[in-house]
């Protein structure tokens, strides 16, 4: 066996020993995953998974070092730059990966990516466009 | 400030080229010739060409102190980078019948699954799926 693996199988006693935990954060990631079109919050979260909103918090910033709340906006906002790419208009793409209004969508996706909903997708047709 | 390319130290750039096109999939982006034979050459993911580009470097030819600490890394197993991909266990079937030589199988540790392999171009190169 490797240094590395030494290594890696030490660490994995000290921070990753708690299979429940793991088992639950995991979920609670796949849940997303599958539902980020929808409304989902901290206390609908906790419900489903029968924890404290709190527990969950915690747990999932512990284990995938971002809030759920980060983990879900960024889940919809690369969700949203494959839309644009395919074509669909803003306002679509804001109610597909579950943004309640075209403003607050807009707003995010310009702080987040650098460039508004429309200005990415225009870039995207003019690199993807005849030269 | 933007990130947009990282480096992979190389003894031979135009067998780490045909490694990483060839095997492990990427896209040649620039090729531009340098000084003594070396090569500005950089690759990206194909499903990400906009992203951050691959630096394939002959740096342990030219500086001893890099080619020293690459063998260091080398020999005890620690990956030189890590590179995401959808299923851990696909891409390791996939690498093992081109021949490609693990020195980590598939191995989960907390929320995210990875291997190990020899690049042959001085590196153990990690790849990683989060669960």
């Amino acid at each position: 066996m490797t240094f590395y693996e030494n290594e890696i199988k030490r660490i994995k006693n000290i921070c990753f020993s708690n299979d429940k935990q793991l088992q639950t954060v995991i979920a609670i990631r796949n849940f997303i995953d599958s539902n980020f079109d929808k409304e989902l919050n901290l206390n609908f979260l906790s419900h489903v998974h029968f924890t404290s909103k709190y527990h969950l918090l915690r747990l999932f910033k512990r284990y995938y070092g971002l809030t759920p709340k980060q983990y879900l906006i960024n889940k919809r906002i690369e969700k949203s730059k494959e839309y644009l790419k395919q074509g669909m208009s803003v306002s679509e793409v804001c109610y597909c990966v579950g943004f309640e209004t075209p403003s607050s969508f807009s707003t995010l996706f310009k702080n987040k990516i650098g460039l508004s909903p429309t200005a990415f997708q225009k870039e995207q047709f003019s690199q993807s466009g005849p030269q | 400030m933007k990130v947009t390319l990282t480096s992979i130290p190389v003894r031979d750039q135009e067998k780490a080229l045909k490694f990483y096109t060839e095997k492990l999939g990427f896209i040649l982006k620039k090729d531009a010739p340098l000084e003594g034979g070396n090569r500005w050459l950089t690759l990206v993911s194909p499903e990400w060409q906009d992203g951050p580009e691959l630096l394939l470097e002959p740096a342990p030819n030219h500086f001893e102190p890099c080619k020293v600490f690459q063998d260091a890394l080398m020999e005890v197993g620690i990956p030189w980078t890590q590179f995401d991909v959808e299923s851990v266990d696909a891409e390791y079937e996939r690498l093992l019948k081109l021949g490609v030589e693990f020195s980590v199988k598939p191995t989960v540790m907390g929320t995210a699954k990875f291997a190990v392999f020899n690049d042959t171009c001085g590196n153990n190169i990690q790849i990683v799926e989060m669960l």
